[in-house]
């Protein structure tokens, strides 16, 4: 459909870069056809904002997670709520509220036989079938979090956040205070940040706290109720326990060039009072593998962390590729690495979808025992989340813009954990010690 | 100066905004009626351009320069320009940055014949960047030095909204919003009527509508000013420049005109095609839509 057309060749004699050469072009005509129409049907105040405006928008998302065989489910909803005005003051509000049920790994070896296990209240019995991970069935619990943050420029280049943070369970409570300063340098190409934060976190499980490395008593062992509850009061210590975390974090921020922006990041925690999971078991074993006691694990009282962030996002016009990087080491012996990669590539709809890859690899904390033999450590346990492993995340995130800055979003990711460590004496051989896990999340979210 | 005068099968409405000759052809209808709807035209173009030019010292745009790096509040309609400013960058892969409007202080295109340096260019590509734009639902700040541009779609985005707006208000008729060559109507003409008529002005005849193209519905955007160049030992610079290379482009078409559904989208495929010099009408061709060459 064109009237007059004659083909002008390139002239290299002229002052001025030379151009380019490129015969593949995309068609981008229809994403900016949906684009424009998002512009022109959003809503227009006929006066501009005045700079007093406050303005709020919220983030949803509802996310469904299962993991597989009779593992762990859970559903999870959250609104988050910015309010932010003129003078770059924001006030952001979020309240998250999760559902858990399902089973989850006590650490108890499996056997060749059912084996019975008390329940973590001493109310009752559970049994684990022949050659089955021991999973703790009455893990069931409902979650309220509560985060509110406070930010504010002041000076000429420099800023603060203060934030605080509730989140209570059944039978836990966690609060937290932040607070952080950042000032920017070099016409804002970089900015510097220190942060604070601390934690307190209580535990109050029903059936109070196990002592540390006690043997459960099993009512099969007793001849009467009331020699097994007084069995098991004595491996009962305090009915609560705290937890409190202080923690020191140092950022930089840097534009690299016009494609590339970079942030590092830097941090150290210390974590003193009870760390151990009231829940989970160390088995015992003899000679041949079989079980002869089953022991509540027991975790130093102290921890600390030091961990380093990197992070690079890169323009290549319409995809955005972010990379991050995460490196942690604890004094547990936990060293652990994380990749990160996030490919959001622009479809010619106007929409986005967004590949996501993660990888993570930890080494085992120094007292991670699949078992124990003859010894009688200071600290034990056999928690799958302290050994080594590693895990994989393919996920991919679709998001469809509305008018304005609605957005709808829906995000699907599958996990796979394998934990490994050393193989077991006798029996044991045959039998899996670090079964895989697999998950499946589905996220939805919307944005106004 | 508003006029409004009665053609056998249309009203014509005039008047003078955005450095533009601003015109509305309207279906017959009673005159109040097509007077009301050129009155809320005007009123519509007035708030965009005092909104966004960069030629005033009260608005966004000044406060924004003022701000030296500092976050100014923005409204609703500031954040979806940012984020359809946004969309274009990605899908121009560059070409198209909000930015790049310092390079005028380099670049003049009044008729004279001064190249600027490669040193001056150079001078000023760090100032240009759309990633350095920090922006979310209320506020927005941009380093000190840079510069934000509405221009380069404006008159397109003014076009948008009053076609949009005249659709709203007048849903039964048709009207052809024309500003300065880019185009859109309000809603299409019934196929009882002609087609509308607009004329396209080249680069060799800049007075003339030298050649004339019916439409019914839809937009038209042309890039390639037919009087805004510059000259220099026999090539003609346009005014379109490239924000990568901070130069002004040099060869390929003078002229190229679009058809779209929005006179951004089609304003926008029209100026990138420009960019690409001669590979401009491979881009344009890549784009499906109906297109005009002036060489």
């Amino acid at each position: 459909m064109q009237l007059s057309h004659r083909p002008s060749l390139p002239d290299t004699s002229t002052p001025g870069p030379p151009v380019p050469k490129n015969t593949g072009f995309t068609n981008i005509s229809a994403a900016l056809a949906v684009a424009s129409s998002a512009l022109i049907a959003a809503p227009i105040n006929a006066q501009e904002a005045p700079p007093s405006q406050h303005q709020w928008q919220f983030d949803t998302a509802l996310l469904a997670y299962g993991e597989s065989g009779d593992r762990v489910k859970a559903l999870e909803g959250s609104i988050q709520g910015v309010r932010s005005d003129g003078d770059d003051q924001r006030l952001s509000l979020m309240l998250t509220f999760d559902a858990l049920t399902g089973a989850s790994a006590t650490g108890a070896v499996p056997q060749r036989r059912a084996q019975t296990f008390t329940r973590p209240s001493g109310l009752g019995e559970y049994t684990t079938a022949a050659g089955q991970t021991p999973l703790d069935d009455t893990f069931r619990d409902t979650r309220v979090q509560i985060n509110a943050g406070w930010a504010a420029p002041f000076g000429d280049n420099s800023g603060f956040e203060v934030g605080a943070h509730l989140s209570k369970e059944y039978d836990y409570l966690s609060l937290g205070v932040s607070g952080a300063l950042s000032h920017s340098l070099d016409r804002n190409n970089t900015t510097l940040r220190l942060g604070l934060a601390g934690y307190a976190d209580s535990i109050e499980p029903e059936g109070q706290i196990p002592l540390p490395l006690a043997v459960m008593p099993l009512r099969s062992d007793y001849p009467d109720e009331e020699a097994f509850i007084q069995a098991f009061n004595a491996t009962r210590g305090a009915a609560k326990e705290h937890k409190d975390t202080a923690e020191l974090q140092l950022g930089i921020t840097q534009v690299i060039n016009r494609r590339t922006l970079m942030l590092l990041n830097y941090s150290y925690a210390e974590v003193s009072g009870y760390q151990s999971d009231p829940f989970k078991l160390v088995s015992r074993i003899d000679a041949q593998g079989r079980a002869i006691a089953q022991n509540y694990e027991s975790r130093p009282e102290r921890r600390r962390k030091q961990a380093l962030f990197w992070q690079t996002k890169m323009h290549f016009g319409a995809p955005v590729l972010e990379s991050a990087y995460r490196f942690m080491h604890d004094d547990w012996g936990i060293d652990s690495h994380t990749l990160e990669l996030r490919l959001n590539l622009m479809l010619p709809s106007g929409h986005t979808l967004e590949p996501q890859l993660r990888l993570y690899h930890q080494s085992a904390a120094d007292f991670y025992r699949p078992y124990l033999q003859q010894e009688t450590p200071t600290y034990a346990s056999a928690d799958y989340r302290l050994a080594e492993m590693t895990t994989y995340t393919l996920g991919f995130r679709y998001r469809i813009p509305l008018t304005g800055a609605r957005s709808a979003s829906a995000r699907i990711a599958y996990y796979v954990q394998n934990p490994e460590g050393p193989g077991g004496p006798g029996e044991l051989a045959g039998l899996n010690l670090y079964p895989r896990l697999e998950a499946l999340m589905l996220q939805l979210g919307y944005r106004f | 100066m508003t006029s409004l005068t009665r053609h056998p099968d249309y009203w014509r409405g005039h008047f003078i905004a955005m450095a533009s000759d601003c015109e509305l052809l309207i279906d017959p209808c009673p005159e109040s009626r097509a007077r009301a709807l050129l009155v809320a035209a005007e009123r519509r173009v007035r708030a965009i351009e005092q909104k966004y030019s960069r030629y005033r010292e009260d608005n966004l745009v000044a406060r924004l320069h003022r701000a030296e790096g500092k976050p100014v509040a923005i409204d609703g309609e500031t954040l979806s320009l940012l984020t359809f400013a946004d969309h274009c960058y990605r899908l121009s892969d560059g070409l198209f940055d909000l930015t790049s409007g310092v390079l005028r202080r380099a670049w003049r295109f009044d008729g004279c014949d001064r190249l600027p340096s490669q040193g001056e260019i150079d001078a000023l590509l760090p100032l240009i960047g759309w990633e350095r734009v920090r922006y979310d639902d209320s506020t927005l700040s941009l380093p000190a030095g840079m510069e934000l541009d509405f221009g380069g779609i404006g008159k397109e985005y003014a076009v948008d909204q009053v076609a949009a707006e005249l659709a709203r208000q007048a849903p039964s008729l048709s009207v052809l919003v024309n500003f300065g060559g880019d185009i859109a109507i309000s809603v299409p003409r019934a196929p009882e009527r002609p087609p509308w008529q607009v004329g396209i002005a080249t680069p060799s005849k800049p007075t003339q509508a030298s050649y004339p193209l019916t439409l019914r519905h839809g937009a038209l955007a042309t890039s390639g000013d037919s009087q805004r160049f510059l000259r220099h030992g026999g090539v003609r610079y346009s005014h379109i420049l490239n924000p990568k290379t901070g130069w002004a482009t040099r060869s390929g078409p003078a002229q190229v005109t679009v058809a779209g559904q929005s006179c951004l989208q089609a304003g926008l495929l029209a100026t990138l095609a420009l960019l690409h010099e001669t590979e401009a009408e491979a881009f344009i061709r890549a784009q499906q839509v109906p297109y005009w060459i002036q060489p």
